[in-house]
């Protein structure tokens, strides 16, 4: 009945699907080129970029298409993969997917192009460009896929290159690292070489990944399909299946722990943390556009289907819903939380950002939560609530990519310049590049929060959302806000206004960024002012968009600088003016203050080390498992042992005990003999009487 | 449908007999009979990857010589491939053709470092000879729908891989070759006696008969009355044994870490899950009422199983005793997706079969591709960055892991998928207590193999290099290698048709077997 709504029409499945299917070529073909022995070449780069424009430029055709028609676009929907699963390689354009496909394809199409400039040289260019193209068009894959194996595939596939592209220097030299080496917290290390990243990454995600499996694996036995489309139609079904056996919330949780475990949502955002040991540009490609956007985009998928699953079954579901939508909503603004306090003691350019990755990751998951909440408290129709929350969640999701993009590809010149990648080496750069400077400004303001920048209005409707489910979201989600301005404004004004606390390995006077690593950055950020200033447009639009989304409504979020929103933006330009005078005016040194009072030098060792949930989990699982491990291994050591000298031992001494009875007594063996042979012979003798009897008669 | 021509009958013979080619110590005087051997090894791959692509295979396709020895209570001797064997067709002669190739260069340093040692091994017509009766009789095993020829085949493959431990193995290779002998014997009676149980009281041994052009499941379970629970008992146990799952795995990791490499390779891959196979062909059909009194115990332990091999594998210094554990842990997801008893599971079984031969094939080979160009170089804590100087290795073993852990772009992924499929339908995700028991269950397994995949990689290929870069000269040698990545990938966008046969075989036994 919800899909009925929508109006769907066809498309070929080429050359649509070259929306994700162009940048694999791409990577393809670059395989091919290394295996033939071509190794350094300026083409794997401009095949990536290649890849990746046509990708965008496909989906900006779709997307035309889309809202031009205000229809959803299915391409080959008749193509058949597996077809005892029903899996087809067709791709699915409606609202989401398509806002999704634009957001993703440009904003790493921006990345690439810097790329090709920032790994010149590199000894793994060929490598880098090929797992990167791999990384969009998986990303791709995952946003467009009408079905959910294709979906996991994509999921997977991001997964591994993540893995891959965060272990780029996987010879481990200590520049790359993460952390300051030597740091150790409750005994475990807190510093990352590039190598151990990668593991932490694709493990940490790797524990989400099955639990999204067995989602998709239940899904399919109770619906009966993988497609997205046909699970969001026949949810009525299903959905009052899986609340009759008691499992709706349980099952959708352990499908969301895939989410949260991409997501980085707490306490899985330990994997992204330390996932900064990858080149600049892959850290951007990771937060901005690929990989951790995944686990938001499969809950603002969700959320609208359950939501219309509300809306038919109303009470049967409501306290399934109601738990799931708790859970999601508490983890998601926690994670926001804590991270936004950590971030403010990081030294680390690019720790900071990542800090802040998961914070903002946990806004736009808890849009779509506190969305479900409203609704099932019946604060919001079912459907209205399901627009609202994808209309907040994407639209901090769009505003975030292009922020975040901008944020670390300036990131990358900064660090490069300062030759290291600690804050309190680089100093008083708004002399030398101005317009990296003006780029880190706008992108963090908007981070902040600060009007007119897109930021502001994004977060802004998430924090509505929050309030309107439940104060306590709302607030949380608003102190967020401000420790957020809080920790960017501290890290701009110290790499661009203070001199620098300790002297810079500089090789060369700081300079400005070559154009080729500029213009994506500047651009970005300046994109980031003109969806601020454009920002009826584009809640036009994006609402527009929730209309032509699975099972949700179209709605229109209207600002009129309400109280609340006043208040918020209050808390955010506060703190961020505070910051900025302590630094700026009071010259505070809080690295004297931390060194002279314990109590702060205690919170700031708590914070630095990430509250300790690192060393716990690394106690907990590396250690109890180690445990585990140890003992199964001394049980193996038992096993062969037992079979392989105590069981032959015995043998052989059984052996020995027998032949005891006979050991050198040739008149004992005769003996024997002879016996045995006269029982033998009495033996026949009393068998074959008859016979005997018989011939004798 | 019935081929036109012997081919499978064929198939078993022509690469013994192209063996007799092969003569002398060096790789090129071997190569020519070698690269014969491999063709014909290649000609199932052929016919089976045909008639997927013209959706023969689901109906069986089957062999036209046809021996009927039901007069003997034997039952119909007969070679086909079906749906459920056509993974293990596609494993066995693929990865025995293009190790065969490998063989070459590995055997020539193996030969001629035994030389220096003061031996005298075999040359390389009796490598070949033992090597490819090994590769035909594994051939032999998964045509079988017979136990009768299944276990003929079952000991030539003994005897051959027998014979080639300890003809070229490490180690102290006479004790492990009688060792893995003893074993896989105490295995052998087991299923010979519960098979024997079977066909006496069935009046024969088949598990599929051929009937006016096709494959039809048969089960005679009923006809044993009281005895089918011990029979059946033992029959599982013996494919058990087979199969190395915890407890009775211990030969494993001797007889597949000292084999010589490209043994190794066949060994891990092919043979040992020729053991599920057995179960999914024989035990369904002979004892599928015992079966399903026995799944929760066999779930469990194939869980176990997945769990103690991968943590023991992740504590081992020399690569390859790490690949035989890895070898005894992907065992268990076999015997995971078989006692989920649904046509989901044994058909995620048999693809796993697959992907492991794939996968362990890779790891086996670039294990030896480092003994024999690094001196013998097999202790992991003297490996390290070896990604710069081995990148292509580097790329296949990374290729080869996803295999084993089952994701995607590898063809490991379809095995996953349809374990968990298996897994969700039974024991089921149906109620809040069997949801917490399956997702715990399978999130750490599946971790577990995963940990021990990426931290094996790290170990082996990243950090500070211990060798100088560029030693990787892409030779024949590797080139095998790094076909056996391609054809992986390959074989994952390609799935359709294995599914649709095993769709069509799978689910025609279980509603067969099962009712």
């Amino acid at each position: 009945m919800v899909a009925g709504e929508l109006e769907v029409i066809e498309a070929p499945l080429l050359p649509w699907s070259l929306s994700w299917l162009a940048p694999y070529i791409a990577s393809a073909v670059m395989a091919v080129m290394w295996l033939y022995g071509l190794r350094t070449s300026r083409l794997y780069g401009l095949l990536a970029v290649a890849g990746i424009l046509v990708s965008a430029l496909v989906s900006t055709a779709i997307a035309f298409r889309v809202f031009g028609e205000g229809v959803a676009v299915h391409v080959g929907a008749d193509a058949a993969w597996i077809p005892w699963l029903g899996v087809g390689l067709g791709s699915f354009f409606d609202g989401l997917s398509t806002v999704m496909a634009l957001i993703v394809s440009w904003v790493s199409l921006f990345i690439a192009v810097y790329s090709l400039k920032y790994m010149e040289g590199d000894p793994g260019y060929a490598r880098y460009f090929f797992m990167f193209s791999f990384f969009v068009g998986s990303m791709m894959l995952l946003v467009v896929a009408d079905n959910l194996v294709l979906m996991f595939i994509g999921w997977e596939g991001t997964g591994i290159a993540s893995y891959a592209l965060i272990g780029h220097w996987y010879t481990d030299e200590e520049e790359y690292w993460v952390g300051r080496p030597g740091r150790r917290a409750l005994g475990t290390p807190m510093y990352f070489e590039p190598s151990h990243s990668a593991v932490r990454a694709i493990l940490f995600t790797r524990v989400g990944d099955i639990g999204l499996l067995i989602g998709i694996a239940a899904l399919y036995l109770y619906a009966g399909t993988f497609s997205i489309p046909r699970l969001a139609a026949t949810v009525e079904g299903w959905m009052a299946s899986l609340a009759a056996d008691g499992i709706l919330a349980p099952l959708m949780l352990v499908l969301t722990l895939g989410a949260f475990a991409k997501s980085a949502q707490f306490p899985f955002h330990e994997w992204l943390v330390t996932a900064m040991t990858g080149p600049t540009p892959v850290s951007a490609l990771i937060h901005a556009a690929t990989m951790v956007k995944a686990g938001v985009f499969l809950v603002l998928r969700l959320t609208p289907i359950l939501l219309a699953g509300y809306a038919a079954l109303g009470g049967v579901v409501a306290q399934d819903l109601q738990l799931y939508f708790s859970v999601v909503a508490w983890v998601s603004v926690v994670t926001a939380l804590l991270l936004s306090i950590m971030a403010l003691v990081a030294d680390e350019l690019k720790l900071i950002l990542a800090y802040s990755t998961a914070s903002q990751l946990g806004y736009m998951m808890l849009a779509a939560a506190a969305a479900g909440l409203a609704a099932v408290s019946g604060v919001l129709a079912p459907l209205e609530a399901a627009g609202e929350g994808v209309v907040a969640g994407l639209s901090h999701l769009a505003s975030h990519a292009v922020f975040k993009a901008a944020l670390f590809l300036a990131a990358g010149w900064l660090i490069h310049v300062a030759h290291s990648r600690f804050i309190d080496s680089m100093g008083g750069y708004a002399r030398f590049m101005k317009l990296t400077a003006l780029s880190f400004w706008l992108a963090g303001l908007s981070l902040a929060g600060i009007p007119p920048l897109s930021g502001f209005f994004t977060k802004e409707a998430v924090i509505e959302v929050a309030f309107t489910a439940s104060t306590a979201l709302g607030v949380l989600a608003a102190a967020t806000a401000a420790f957020t301005a809080a920790y960017i404004v501290r890290a701009a004004v110290r790499v661009f206004h203070l001199p620098p606390y300790e002297e810079a390995g500089h090789r060369e006077e700081p300079h400005e960024a070559p154009p080729l690593m500029l213009v994506p950055y500047l651009a970005l950020s300046l994109a980031a002012l003109a969806m601020g200033i454009g920002y009826t447009q584009l809640f036009e639009l994006l609402g527009f968009a929730a209309g032509l989304t699975l099972a949700a409504e179209a709605v229109s979020v209207y600002f009129a600088l309400k109280p609340l929103t006043l208040a918020v933006l209050g808390a955010a330009a506060g703190s961020a003016l505070a910051v900025a005078l302590l630094y700026m005016v009071v010259r505070l040194d809080f690295r004297r203050l931390i060194a002279e009072n314990r109590v702060a030098a205690a919170i700031h060792g708590f914070l630095y080390d990430r509250m300790y949930v690192n060393p716990v989990i690394y106690i907990v699982v590396l250690g109890g498992g180690g445990w585990v491990a140890r003992s199964i291994l001394e049980l193996d050591l038992t096993i062969d042992y037992a079979y392989h000298a105590a069981l032959v031992a015995a043998a052989a001494a059984a052996a020995f005990a027998l032949r005891a009875l006979s050991r050198g007594r040739t008149d004992y063996i005769i003996a024997l003999y002879v016996v045995g042979l006269a029982a033998a012979l009495a033996y026949a003798l009393i068998a074959a009487r008859s016979y005997i009897l018989e011939l004798l008669s | 449908m019935y081929l036109q021509y012997p081919l499978l009958w064929a198939s078993l013979v022509a690469p013994v007999l192209a063996s007799l080619l092969a003569s002398g110590r060096t790789s090129a005087e071997a190569r020519p009979a070698a690269y014969i051997v491999a063709a014909t090894l290649l000609v199932p791959a052929a016919v089976a990857g045909y008639y997927l692509a013209t959706g023969a295979v689901g109906e069986g396709v089957i062999d036209p010589i046809v021996i009927d020895l039901s007069g003997a209570g034997l039952g119909q001797i007969a070679l086909a491939i079906d749906g459920l064997s056509a993974p293990v067709v596609l494993g066995v002669s693929l990865i025995t053709a293009i190790v065969a190739v490998y063989s070459l260069k590995y055997m020539e340093v193996r030969m001629r470092e035994m030389a220096e040692e003061g031996e005298e091994p075999p040359g390389f017509r009796t490598y070949f000879f033992l090597y490819s009766l090994f590769a035909a009789s594994m051939l032999g095993i998964a045509y079988s729908i017979n136990f009768i020829s299944f276990y003929i085949f079952l000991e030539i493959s003994l005897i051959s891989s027998f014979l080639l431990i300890l003809y070229y193995g490490y180690g102290d290779r006479r004790r492990i070759a009688l060792l893995y002998f003893v074993w896989t014997h105490i295995g052998g009676a087991a299923m010979l006696a519960g098979a024997l149980a079977y066909g006496f009281a069935a009046d024969t041994f088949n598990a599929a008969v051929v009937e006016a052009g096709r494959l039809v499941y048969v089960t005679f379970e009923e006809a044993l009355g009281s005895v089918a629970l011990a029979a059946g008992i033992l029959l599982v146990v013996g494919m058990l044994v087979k199969m190395a799952v915890v407890g009775v795995h211990m030969w494993l990791p001797y007889a597949h870490a000292e084999a010589p490499t490209p043994v190794s390779a066949l060994l891990s891959p092919n043979l040992v899950g020729l053991g599920a196979y057995g179960l999914a062909r024989f035990a369904l059909s002979f004892f599928p009422g015992v079966l399903e009194d026995l799944a929760p115990l066999l779930l469990g332990l194939a869980v176990a199983t997945i769990i103690y091999g991968g943590l023991v594998a992740l504590q081992q210094n020399d690569f390859k005793r790490l690949l035989a554990y890895s070898s005894v842990s992907q065992m268990g997801y076999l015997l995971l997706g078989l006692a989920t008893l649904t046509a989901y599971g044994v058909a995620g079984a048999m693809l796993f079969y697959l992907s492991h031969a794939i996968g362990k094939a890779i790891l086996f080979m670039v294990a030896g591709v480092f003994i024999a160009e690094l001196g013998g170089l097999r202790a992991i804590n003297r490996m390290g960055g070896l990604a710069k100087a081995y990148p292509a290795m580097a790329a296949a073993s990374l290729i080869g892991f996803l295999h084993l852990a089952g994701i995607p772009p590898s063809f490991g992924f379809w095995g996953e998928l349809m374990i968990v499929l298996g897994a969700a339908s039974n024991p089921g995700v149906d109620s809040l207590s069997r949801l917490a028991v399956v997702s715990a269950s399978l999130i750490v397994a599946f971790t577990v193999t995963a940990a021990y995949s990426f931290i094996t990689m790290r170990r082996i290929f990243f950090g500070p290099p211990t060798r100088q870069p560029g030693l990787e000269v892409m030779d024949e040698f590797k080139a095998t290698v790094v076909t056996v990545a391609v054809l992986g990938i390959f074989l994952f966008v390609a799935a359709g048709p294995l599914f649709s046969a095993a769709q069509a075989s799978v689910e025609a036994m279980v509603s067969a077997y099962l009712g």
